[in-house]
């Protein structure tokens, strides 16, 4: 349905965006992830046509929107980051304003209005100023005027940065209803690696301008390397046992805990029955045994060597 | 364009404190300079000191003589022949104008000499005398013929300066009431209605005198201070650009398909509506406490609601090119600060800050070049003449001016490269 191609974006020498290349299919919901100064905002500046490759292309349905912007920009809703609202203007003002200029018949705005409205939960709010709003309802009317024309491709960035539990809530299950109920392709960017997760069928990582990873999440977990790593909790230390684990083949690393032991080991190894056996010659208890199953933080830290927020 | 123009109205209307700032300074602003300037003026009218040689050619007595000859051989009644010596002997030029000039009210500020021709024009080249005033031989009888016989104007009173001043301008303002009072008595007074109604007075000087009105420094104070902040205006819409551009609400704009048409016409229409009721307002409130203008004619208003609707047409156009050039620059703070430049140097070419009447001829023909300088141009040749013929180049060129500037807007306009 939409799709990059070899999209690149130079600013002076600096080069933003480098041969990205993203599809996100009908009905899809797709992540894109990546620590600040990734190239997000730009690709989504050009994906959405406010923004003019210095190569590449944009297509939608086949056709180039480079050359014909008017085309996605009917059916393209876009939540940025900053809340694109007339604050002085009531929420209904400002929907109805955005209304008028997508060009929806009188006849229907006014339902569209209290529809959108109704989906972010500000129905019974919406004579009073923005400016009277708090963070998280001003992001949820963001949300609702990027819906009013119905869009067919929704594209998010950051939708829920610094709002509280509630409207985050009210506005994941919005996007979710959005893509599960009315089909609509959704292109979600986040610093919530769990609303990535929760939300997305399939996810891309950018990091310096380019996708580093891309596929849904087992694929992107299967990136992180071959080991597994596992946490004993012991009765006692003993340097035996410890000596004895590190002798076990495909043990690759033995550390020292608080309480116990970390191994890594190599991904199906079987080390269990060894350490079992040797603790009860040592005469230690195993405690508790925890097998520790990677995020997708994990990759991504693996990916680009830093942490989401950074 | 109407959701645009509706939206901006809105937003210019929760703005409250902006609202009435821009409405009410305007205001008060001219209330506070017309108090301080007025005061200045009381004083500075007792300090006008307009020193004037009379040269006397005339003989009122012997010129008094020819003219009752003169009845006494027409054909006419005695009775008849009574009422025009009678008439002659009421409105006697030379005794009207001397008293004229010998109103209690003058003689403080009044110096006047009788002097020889040679005396006058020798003291005026030194710089003693302000003007002298000629009043020529048989001017008596001359106004009289003219005035009650409908004969030829023959002698002409004449004033004579080294440069043109205040003093001079008072002196031609009192001349003026003098030919205004005789033509007033004379044309009252004359029944003969076939004889040419009306008399032609003898007038005349260095600066002809004619019946045009005062431009007062209150009529002043009160377009300039009204037209520049029209300007401010201009400004503020684009700085509420500044918000939308911020907000990224431009871009949600973009990407609705509007045409950047819609989008100008928006703020045009909300600049012409804010500007026009802000102008409209500072004329009613001053006119209606200060009595600015004192026509107070239909045909007056009408012609000064035409030019202030020309005006802030070419202001909305500005605001257009306000806003495009802001939407294109990067630097916002930048953006403020041109344009906050271009009003300051508008106000300052186009004599918003001083009267440019003052400086140099070739100031004034620059003032003309922007448009608050030009309405002022427009509106004193208005308030003087009230000819509609008058307006129409100046307005053209205003109209002019917009269309440039709106056309410039439309293509600067940013499609999506610099938003």
């Amino acid at each position: 349905m939409l799709e990059t191609i070899n999209l690149s974006k130079t600013f002076k020498d600096k080069k933003a965006v480098d041969d990205v290349n993203l599809y996100v299919n009908k009905g899809e919901s797709v992540g894109l992830l990546g620590p600040n100064g990734a190239g997000k905002s730009t690709t989504i500046s050009m994906i959405s046509s406010l923004l003019k490759p210095t190569s590449g292309d944009v297509l939608f349905n086949g056709n180039s929107i480079i050359k014909n912007p008017a085309e996605i920009r009917r059916v393209l809703g876009v939540v940025p980051q900053e809340i694109a609202l007339y604050e002085e203007l009531s929420a209904h003002e400002n929907l109805n304003f955005f209304g008028e200029i997508y060009k929806i018949s009188k006849g229907d705005l006014e339902s569209r209005i209290q529809e959108v409205l109704e989906m972010v939960g500000l129905q019974h709010r919406q004579k009073e100023l923005i400016k009277t709003f708090s963070g998280g309802m001003k992001r949820r009317i963001n949300i609702a005027a990027a819906l009013l024309h119905q869009p067919k491709v929704l594209i998010l960035d950051e939708p829920t940065v610094g709002i509280d539990p509630q409207s985050r809530n009210h506005i994941l299950e919005t996007v979710r209803k959005l893509n599960e109920q009315y089909e609509t392709s959704i292109l979600y960017t986040s610093h919530y690696m769990e609303e990535v997760e929760q939300l997305c069928d399939r996810v891309y990582i950018m990091d310096h301008g380019s996708i580093v990873a891309s596929g849904n999440k087992s694929e992107l977990l299967s990136i992180l390397s071959n080991d597994d790593t596992f946490h004993v909790q012991l009765s006692k230390r003993s340097e035996k046992l410890i000596d004895a684990v590190r002798l076990i083949k495909d043990v690759r690393q033995v550390d020292e805990t608080e309480n116990g032991l970390r191994i890594i080991a190599k991904k199906r190894s079987h080390f269990l029955s060894t350490l079992v056996h040797g603790a009860e010659k040592e005469g230690v208890e195993i405690i508790h045994f925890q097998m520790e199953i990677p995020s997708l933080e994990d990759v991504f830290l693996h990916l680009t060597g830093k942490s989401l927020r950074d | 364009m109407w959701s645009f123009f509706k939206k901006d109205l809105i937003v210019f209307w929760r703005d409250r404190k902006g609202f009435l700032l821009s409405l009410f300074l305007p205001i008060v602003l001219i209330v506070v300079l017309n108090f301080a300037y007025a005061g200045l003026f009381t004083s500075d009218d007792n300090s006008v000191n307009i020193r004037l040689g009379i040269v006397q050619e005339d003989d009122p007595v012997s010129d008094m003589q020819e003219f009752e000859a003169l009845v006494e051989e027409m054909e006419l009644m005695e009775e008849e022949k009574d009422e025009l010596l009678q008439q002659a002997a009421i409105h006697e030029p030379g005794t009207v104008l001397y008293h004229m000039l010998h109103r209690p009210e003058f003689k403080d500020w009044l110096d006047m000499r009788e002097l020889s021709m040679e005396e006058a024009v020798s003291q005026v080249e030194e710089g003693k005398l302000d003007a002298y005033m000629r009043i020529p031989a048989r001017f008596t009888l001359d106004v009289l013929r003219a005035g009650i016989l409908g004969d030829e104007v023959g002698a002409l009173i004449s004033i004579h300066a080294e440069e043109y001043s205040t003093e001079v301008q008072t002196l031609q303002e009192m001349i003026n009431q003098f030919v205004n009072s005789l033509n007033f008595q004379f044309a009252l007074e004359n029944t003969n209605e076939s004889n040419g109604g009306e008399p032609v007075l003898p007038i005349g000087g260095v600066e002809r005198i004619e019946s045009s009105e005062a431009y007062t420094m209150a009529q002043y104070f009160t377009i300039a201070v009204a037209t520049l902040f029209s300007l401010f205006i201009a400004q503020t819409v684009a700085m509420k650009t500044v918000t939308e551009k911020r907000e990224r609400v431009f871009n949600r704009i973009v990407l609705s398909n509007s045409s950047p048409f819609a989008f100008l016409m928006g703020k045009m229409a909300s600049t012409f509506c804010f500007c026009w009721f802000q102008i409209m307002l500072t004329l009613m409130v001053t006119q209606l406490f200060l009595n600015i203008f004192p026509d107070h004619s239909i045909q007056f208003w009408s012609g000064l609601v035409l030019i202030i609707s020309v005006f802030v047409l070419t202001v909305s156009g500005l605001s257009a090119l306000f806003t495009t050039i802001t939407l294109r620059l990067q630097n916002l703070n930048a953006a403020n600060g041109i344009f906050s430049l271009i009003i300051m140097l508008m106000g300052l070419l186009g004599g918003s800050f001083f009267p440019l009447q003052g400086l140099p001829v070739v100031f004034q023909k620059m003032g003309d070049w922007t448009p608050n300088g030009l309405i002022q141009t427009v509106l004193i040749d208005w308030i003087q003449n009230r000819m509609y013929s008058n307006l129409l180049m100046p307005l053209l060129v205003l109209v002019l001016f917009f269309s440039i500037v709106l056309a410039v807007s439309l293509v600067l306009f940013p499609r999506r490269e610099s938003l």
